[in-house]
């Protein structure tokens, strides 16, 4: 019996997906060493890979059902972790932004990134049961609470970038749990009509900052921005992307954007700036190609899943990577403001890396249980 | 799905989120394409630029000599500390006023300043903070790159002039290019930056072309805050051409030490050759250090020192040679004898006048020095009577004076090689209506005046000279000039090949003056010194100078004491014969000329004529040891540079 399903196991377990985000890593890697040669950034990711995997595996070869019914736990274990990270001396500031954890031997990690998970765990719960009928307004209020509490947590930090990558969680699993098409469209041309009022709003009011509002205005005329002041990282960027070409920069001395520091962050937020750089136009439209598989790769799985709760967990996720990748590479192509969002798969960094290889174990597990029930 | 529920239609949603992702990815990929692929060349070059830098390596100026081969204006190289402008990006400069001034011991204020002018300037580069920058300089900066990365050390070449303002207003200095200068189009467009040196003045600034060389430069590789990672490609630096002037160094060191050595110390004193213009000698005092301007204005006490100038009453920036008029007295009386024989007012068998002790005009007596009964037109030029050119003057009239002004170009530029040179005023009618509004007609007092050098001939020391030394050769009147040669680098068809000139001297204007009449006016000049003349004292035994003593009224009658004594004057050449140097001498409000000037003069033509004749000199023991061959080595060991 037991062979049967370790047989079967292995034969239902998604070898495509999981390679490659693997091989997204790998090559993530290979830019972050061509980033920062002489820093040992890219050994770390190596490292972090490896536990990302052995957290992958542990997910997928668990019942996700068992471990949704646990959601609730890891959700608050989740908001405690946002908690600790406020606490001075545990948490550590960077760039004024209290987001880190410091764990021995490893060295940083992000809560924010980790608890994106859980709160994609909650979500699937609660909207996971049988459905026979829309969405109710009270359904509606209790997704913005379970989003609202680590929100509220996390913009303490503050990390506005963060934040923003968790709206789409819960916009995809409302959208995909009988929301009202009319209360869809009608959200969707409300919002589009309300985002300059609400950016004026914030203006006035003083919400939006003053070096937010001319991120925004960079993205408008990257071109006339103040490009040693608040434009600088957008222009190093897109002179980055630029140089790669269609096959790549071979600078002759050897010297890179990243090499010699023009380019801020090149081994987190401005990853894809790099390997544009060094990949040129053929490079990165591969890579995008291979983000389009995996998340299809992952949306098929949704399809496929026994149940709605396997389906919303794996489409939360896909909601948020598209959206976190959008982000990402969006700011490093100069149509988006400068906001602190790590690449998924791609970006050094512990947490974001094994919170990504978590959701994919989640998307492994449903469908190694499809045909269970 | 098992779980589905086709009334939500959730497969179509899932499709949804699909096309959405897919077309999000659409929109960066086609992002990819506008930046890497349309637009790609033209980032690269910027980004390559960024990071490509390109650091200037001063080129010395070219050195300046003098005609017989002494060197006179040279560089040495210094360091400077540099403030590099790519890397203040965003930074206030006014933060680092403080560190800076105290770290380098460059004043606070001087430094606010320069950081205040660069601010309105984007295309400056660099920006030297401090100067000469000394070993314990240079150890702070190196030892605060990752404080201060926007600060480097350069060497650069810093122009040395003489001490003691040897020749400084002819030599010029060199100073950083101002901001006036850099919004001429001009200057623009010759590709002059904020902290380029330019020559100011003088030689340096008539031949700034010539004497700049051109700059090398280091390409380099920096990383994102300026600091130097590689080098890639070094161009040396092109010395500039050096020049040869006409200056005779040993007597513009005569000329010098007659003035100094004079009452007021305020003269002038021009030498030239009267063949071909050299000018040989120009010396004007007081004088100024011209290295003031090339290495200590940045300084506190440079700015004071160069303030002190500019408010001196005594002026010493200007080059009286060139840039003040005087009134001539009677010197002016060489060119008026000359134009009553050429233009038949008088003629060498009738030439008599009444001296009369003076003449009376209307109501008005205008006197005499002595009384010179009937002189003929040498005894009026070895006397100095001015009885008789009163009359001359009334003679000619003052029709036949401007016609003399104009001849002798006394109403013109002398067109010499050296900046801001300025037009005499001379006699005219017109020059009276200005002069005098009120009282705008000429009349036969105002001919008596223009005859003797007084109140309407007011000329530069130039211009006179040039006249003097075109009568000495019978009427050729050269283009006095400094430049005698500035030498080619190179040789044709190679790159660094920059042709050599000389100073285009057009051919002398001709004055027609017969031989005979010549001779009389010469004859005149020499009796001044050798014939019981004004100037009887400065004779010399073998060497025939001719001249003319002048002592110019600055003020009325009685009034001439203390500081506004006559200006003493002494024109001359020599020797009388064939004439190889011509030499004007004025000493600012000592009283006579013949008490003043005209042995000032004397000193130099001692000078002159122990040079030329070395043979008689041999005598002198003192001489021989000290210059057992060379007679040239005397300036070269008083020109040596103190530093």
């Amino acid at each position: 019996m037991a062979a049967i399903l370790e047989r079967k196991r292995l034969r239902d377990f998604d070898w495509v997906l999981a390679l490659l985000a693997v091989g997204i890593v790998f090559f993530g890697t290979i830019q972050i060493r061509h980033a920062l040669p002489n820093e040992g950034y890219w050994i770390k990711q190596l490292v972090g890979l490896a536990i990302a995997i052995v957290a992958m595996l542990a997910v997928a070869f668990t019942d996700y059902r068992r471990l949704i019914n646990l959601a609730p736990a890891f959700y608050i274990f989740g908001l405690l972790l946002l908690v600790i990270v406020l606490i001075p001396g545990i948490g550590i500031r960077v760039n004024g932004q209290q987001a880190w954890i410091k764990v021995p031997g490893i060295g940083q990690f992000q809560p924010s990134e980790f608890v994106k998970v859980t709160t994609a765990m909650m979500l699937a719960r609660y909207f996971g049961k049988h459905r026979v009928q829309t969405l109710t307004f009270k359904e509606m209020i209790a997704g913005a609470v379970v989003l609202a509490l680590p929100i509220g947590l996390i913009l303490l930090q503050p990390d506005v970038g963060s934040v923003i990558t968790y709206f789409p969680i819960l916009l995809v699993v409302l959208f995909l749990s009988a929301m009202k098409m009319r209360l869809v469209i009608g959200g969707l041309i409300l919002s589009i009509l309300m985002l300059p009022f609400a950016y004026w709003v914030g203006i006035k009011s003083g919400f939006v900052k003053a070096y937010q509002q001319e991120r925004i205005n960079v993205i408008l005329a990257p071109e006339n921005a103040d490009r040693r002041g608040i434009g600088y990282h957008t222009w190093q960027s897109i002179l980055t992307v630029g140089e790669g070409g269609i096959l790549g920069s071979n600078t002759d001395s050897g010297y890179t954007q990243s090499s010699l520091r023009f380019l801020p962050e090149p081994h987190t937020d401005f990853i894809f700036a790099v390997t544009a750089g060094n990949a040129g136009f053929v490079g990165c439209i591969l890579v995008l190609l291979a983000y389009a598989v995996l998340l299809s790769r992952l949306i098929s799985g949704a399809k496929r899943a026994p149940d709605r709760m396997g389906m919303l967990v794996i489409m939360a996720i896909v909601g948020g990577l598209t959206f976190q990748i959008f982000i990402n590479i969006g700011m490093s192509l100069g149509i988006l403001p400068v906001i602190g969002v790590p690449l998924p798969l791609m970006s050094a960094g512990l947490a974001s890396l094994t919170a990504t290889f978590i959701a994919i174990g989640f998307a492994i597990s449903v469908q190694l249980r499809r045909f269970v029930n | 799905m098992k779980f589905e529920d086709t009334s939500q239609n959730l497969r179509g949603r899932l499709r949804a989120v699909q096309a959405l992702m897919l077309l999000l990815l659409a929109v960066l990929g086609i992002r990819l394409y506008v930046l890497q692929v349309v637009r790609g060349e033209h980032y690269g070059e910027i980004a390559k630029n960024q990071r490509i830098r390109l650091l200037p390596i001063p080129a010395p100026r070219g050195v300046i000599f003098d005609r017989k081969g002494h060197p006179i204006v040279d560089s040495r190289p210094i360091y400077n500390v540099i403030l590099s402008r790519e890397d203040t990006r965003g930074k206030d400069l006014r933060t680092l006023v403080r560190p800076l001034s105290e770290g380098l011991g460059i004043d606070a204020d001087i430094l606010r300043d320069r950081f205040e002018q660069v601010r309105s300037m984007p295309a400056f580069e660099s920006l030297a903070v401090k100067q000469d920058a000394t070993p314990a300089d240079i150890a702070w900066v190196e030892a605060r790159q990752l404080e201060f990365p926007e600060l480097r050390i350069e060497q650069q070449p810093q122009r040395r002039y003489p001490p003691n303002g040897v020749l400084a207003h002819v030599l010029g200095y060199v100073g950083e290019i101002g901001p006036e200068h850099l919004k001429q189009t001009s200057f623009r467009e010759k590709g002059f930056k904020p902290g380029d040196f330019i020559g100011l003045s003088g030689l340096e600034q008539i031949y700034d072309e010539y004497l700049r060389g051109r700059d090398g430069y280091r390409k380099v590789v920096v990383d994102s805050r300026g600091r130097i990672q590689d080098e890639i490609e070094i161009v040396p630096p092109q010395p500039g051409q050096d020049l040869v002037t006409t200056i005779d160094l040993e007597l513009q060191l005569a000329a010098e030490e007659q003035l100094r050595n004079s009452v007021t110390q305020r003269g002038v004193i021009i030498g030239l050759d009267p063949n071909n213009g050299e000018v040989l000698v120009m010396a004007s005092y007081p004088t100024f250090d011209p290295n003031l301007f090339s290495q200590r204005i940045t300084t506190r006490a440079g700015r004071a020192e160069y303030v002190q100038l500019l408010n001196n009453p005594e002026t010493p920036l200007i080059n009286r040679a060139v840039q003040s008029r005087y009134m001539p007295g009677s010197t002016w009386k060489i060119p008026m004898a000359v134009a009553g024989l050429t233009q038949g007012a008088i003629t060498i068998a009738q030439s008599n006048i009444v001296c009369g002790g003076g003449i009376t005009i209307g109501n008005k007596f205008t006197r005499c020095m002595g009384n010179h009964g009937s002189p003929d037109i040498k005894t009026a030029i070895i006397r100095s009577c001015d009885g008789y050119f009163y009359r001359l003057g009334l003679k000619m009239g003052i029709e036949g004076i401007e016609q003399m002004v104009d001849e002798f170009d006394l109403n013109k530029r002398s067109g010499i090689d050296l900046p801001n040179e300025v037009v005499s005023w001379t006699p005219s009618r017109e020059f009276k209506r200005r002069m005098q509004p009120k009282n705008p007609e000429w009349k036969d007092i105002d001919t008596v005046y223009a005859s003797f050098g007084q109140v309407y001939d007011v000329i530069t020391p130039i211009a006179l000279l040039r006249t003097i030394a075109g009568i000495s050769v019978g009427g050729k009147l050269y283009v006095p000039h400094v430049l005698r040669e500035i030498k080619k680098i190179g040789e044709p068809g190679t790159p660094e090949f920059r042709p050599g000139r000389s100073f285009e001297r057009p051919d002398p204007k001709l004055v027609p003056i017969p031989p005979d009449q010549h001779r009389v006016v010469a004859e005149g000049m020499w009796g001044v010194v050798n014939s019981g003349g004004t100037a009887g004292r400065i004779r010399m035994e073998n060497f025939d100078i001719a001249g003319k003593t002048g002592t110019a009224q600055v003020v009325a009658l009685g009034k001439d004491i203390g500081k506004n004594k006559d200006h003493s004057w002494f024109v001359s050449y020599a020797p009388a014969s064939k004439p190889e140097i011509a030499l004007v001498a004025l000493i600012e409000n000592s009283g006579f000329g013949s008490t003043h000037a005209a042995p000032a003069a004397r000193g130099i033509y001692d000078v002159y004529y122990r040079r030329t004749h070395p043979e008689e000199t041999r005598d002198d023991p003192v001489a021989q040891t000290r210059r057992p061959k060379n007679t040239e080595q005397k300036p070269e060991t008083e020109l040596a540079h103190r530093q």
